[in-house]
């Protein structure tokens, strides 16, 4: 069968479950057993590892960690040319970017909205694209996938115009449904790349299985197959609602007073009077804390394989 | 119950000019056990599917029963299949694979429960109804996965090489479980393998598939017997059957000093056909030695005896000729256990008469006697 044709083996995950996965690694490694010349030098290899993922997580952590201070420090400890690590911590950085004419709350809804429904629906179409994909035994099936990822590549910069220029007359600039569809049009693509290589894994002589046991098609994927690919789901899902969370190029080009999101609300703190450090990194704080614990909170599902005991192959 | 039909089926894959599966004529009658053979690629597997509605059907009909399924839906043609890798759902524990057809089909709770039970006491899976199949041995997945086909209590049984994942020893063991379960439960089934000991040993009839094309269904003695060709001839029995070509000279078929005659119904079935030659073919079992002096022998130099306890088979060189062609060839003969020759040593050997079999070098054909 020509199951070579798209991606990558589907173990793609955030930054954040991978350094989880490494700490627990680490925790693992077995200790206190005889000395050897081999042993150490496997001891030296794991120091290095140690040293090695210290620095990546220094060099990851450091900044979040003084974003997050930053945003509980008043206006003069925030600027303060000594960097202060002891202060008094305060919320009013929070307190006021709730407060006043520019209430943060509504772009907190429309980023919820516009990357949470295209996240989904690019997990939902993804998902039954990728597995028509993936089963599909028509010519030209590989030419059908390269095409769907090479959609993808062009940058964002030279689709915003003539995306632009079709939503003005469908009348969906500055509106959510606009922002979920141009999320969409990167999403999906990729959603249904990612999805065919998960399904692709899973042999389908389950599915044969499962249709010679009275099964419809529909219910042989959704009884079997999708149970199958939930870590492929999950990792799909949390992948495009990163990507649409964090974007900044579409949203500030579509969006108006109706749909602005997050990045937008941080983008116009930065303003010709000056840049208020503190309310800067307390929205900063808002955008990234959800996909970290998003992350942390699925990290079972985006590390593990799927059909292990499925067939006899072991 | 029921029996099933193939009428001229034929399956072509796209982007091949060459059935797969080439004008399928077979009656598998209620309650039998019939056994796909084959060498590799010769279609059995694509036969099975045609059958359960996994693969198009291009010509012909296929029946199970009374009913026409040629194109139903698998779902729809009441069969189970048992998949050479089992294919058992990794997130189902063993008792939710093995009621997983009954819940589809939304049958009641108890009867479920009811059905999984029995079929895991007569496979033996009772203490692992709750595991994952990840946690079973090889051969247990095996059993659920004949599990899962015995709870639907369906009209045929499909099963395509379900031991080849197995270990020569549980595979025999396991083949003859199957072959008395199937037996004990009366329901129609098609066996597809390719080892033609598990053929021989299973089926109640056997059918001989090659490059998509029936050669032959018999049961399984009749088919060692008397084999339709070539063939067959060769490819059923192990050791396989000593088979050459023979000019033929006046009324016998002669090659060095081994000499057959041959029967008026041979000689015209030869004459018909305008050949001079003609494919001689004996079984291992169908050779005695004989003293040296016996003029209905050929000499044959020992090269390997094969003991195997119960029977030893001599492996020769033919040692009446100096045809290179002649010499390559090597005679295979059962010989007394009990007193084998030894390696290297000068046999005369004997077909005993009405044991030899004769084919069309033409056609390949068995030629009439
Ligand atoms: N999906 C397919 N597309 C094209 N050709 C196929 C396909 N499946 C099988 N074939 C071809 O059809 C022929 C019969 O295949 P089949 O799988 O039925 O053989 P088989 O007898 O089961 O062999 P094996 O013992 O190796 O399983 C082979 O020549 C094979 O290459
Ligand atoms: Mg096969």
């Amino acid at each position: 069968m020509s199951t070579s044709t798209t991606p990558p083996s589907p173990t793609p995950r955030p930054a954040v479950a991978d350094e989880a996965a490494h700490g627990r690694a680490i925790a693992a490694a077995p200790r206190g057993e005889p000395q050897s010349p081999l042993e150490s030098s496997s001891r030296r290899t794991r120091w290095l590892v140690t040293l090695l993922i210290v620095l990546a997580m220094l060099w990851t952590l450091v900044p979040l960690a003084w974003m997050l201070l930053s945003s509980f420090k008043n206006r003069v400890d925030v600027t303060a040319s000594t960097p202060q690590v002891f202060f008094t911590p305060t919320l009013d950085n929070y307190r006021n970017l709730f407060r006043g004419p520019n209430n943060l709350a509504p772009y907190i809804l429309h980023s919820v909205l516009a990357a949470g429904i295209s996240a989904l629906l690019a997990v939902f179409l993804g998902a039954l694209a990728g597995y028509g994909l993936a089963r599909t035994q028509m010519r030209g099936k590989r030419h059908l996938a390269f095409w769907i990822i090479s959609t993808r590549m062009a940058p964002i910069a030279a689709i915003v115009v003539p995306l632009f220029l079709i939503f003005r007359g469908l009348g969906l600039i500055d509106s959510i449904p606009g922002l979920v569809l141009a999320y969409l049009t990167f999403n999906l693509p990729f959603a249904i790349w990612l999805m065919s290589a998960f399904f692709a894994e899973v042999p389908s002589s389950l599915e044969e299985s499962a249709l010679v046991s009275g099964c419809s098609r529909w219910q042989a994927f959704y009884l079997v197959i999708l149970p199958l690919t939930k870590s492929g789901l999950v990792t799909t899902f949390i992948l495009c609602l990163v990507f649409a969370w964090n974007d900044y190029a579409f949203a500030v080009v579509f969006s108006g007073p109706n749909s602005q999101t997050l990045p937008i609300a941080a983008s116009q703190l930065v303003t010709q009077t000056g840049i208020d450090w503190g309310q800067l990194t307390a929205i900063g704080t808002i955008v990234v804390v959800p996909m970290m614990l998003a992350g942390l909170a699925v990290r079972r599902w985006l590390v593990t394989g799927l059909t292990l005991g499925a067939v006899t192959g072991e | 119950m029921a029996g099933v039909l193939y009428e001229e089926a034929t399956r072509v894959y796209p982007g091949s000019d060459r059935p797969a599966v080439d004008a399928l004529d077979l009656d598998v009658h209620d309650g039998e056990f019939l056994v796909l053979v084959g060498p590799s690629g010769c279609g059995k597997s694509t036969s099975l599917r045609m059958l359960a509605g996994l693969e198009r059907v291009d010509g012909g009909r296929i029946a199970i029963g009374d009913r026409d399924v040629t194109h139903l839906p698998p779902r729809d043609r009441d069969i189970a299949m048992v998949f050479q890798n089992y294919a058992l759902y990794p997130h189902m524990s063993v008792a939710d694979n093995m009621g997983f057809a009954l819940r589809v089909m939304k049958a009641p709770r108890e009867e479920i429960a009811r059905r999984v039970r029995e079929a895991a006491r007569l496979l033996d899976l009772e203490e692992f109804l709750d595991r994952k199949p990840k946690a079973l041995s090889g051969g247990q997945r095996q059993r659920v996965a004949m599990g899962r086909a015995i709870v639907r209590e369906p009209k045929v049984f499909l099963m395509d090489e379900p031991l080849s994942n197995l270990d020569a020893k549980l595979r025999v063991q396991t083949r003859t479980q199957i072959a008395a379960l199937q037996r004990r439960l009366g329901v129609t089934t098609v066996y597809v393998t390719h080892d033609q000991v598990e053929a021989m040993t299973m089926g109640d009839r056997v059918a001989v598939l090659k490059d998509g094309v029936l050669q032959q269904v018999d049961t399984p003695l009749h088919l060692y017997q008397h084999p339709a060709n070539v063939f067959v001839a060769d490819f059923i029995g192990s050791p396989s059957m000593n088979l050459a070509e023979y000019p033929v000279v006046a009324d016998e078929a002669v090659l060095g000093e081994l000499r057959v005659p041959l029967s008026r119904e041979t000689l015209k079935a030869l004459q018909d056909e305008g050949g001079d030659r003609v494919i001689l073919g004996f079984r291992p079992e169908a050779v005695e030695v004989v003293g040296e002096g016996e003029p209905a022998g050929f000499p044959v130099t020992v090269t390997v005896v094969e003991e195997l306890g119960s029977d030893a088979f001599l492996y020769g060189q033919y040692a009446d000729t100096a045809d290179p062609a002649r010499l390559a060839q090597t005679v295979i003969a059962r010989v007394d256990p009990a007193d084998p020759p030894a390696k290297g040593e000068r046999v005369r050997l004997r077909i005993q008469p009405g044991k030899e079999r004769l084919f069309s070098a033409v056609t390949g054909r068995r030629l009439p006697t």
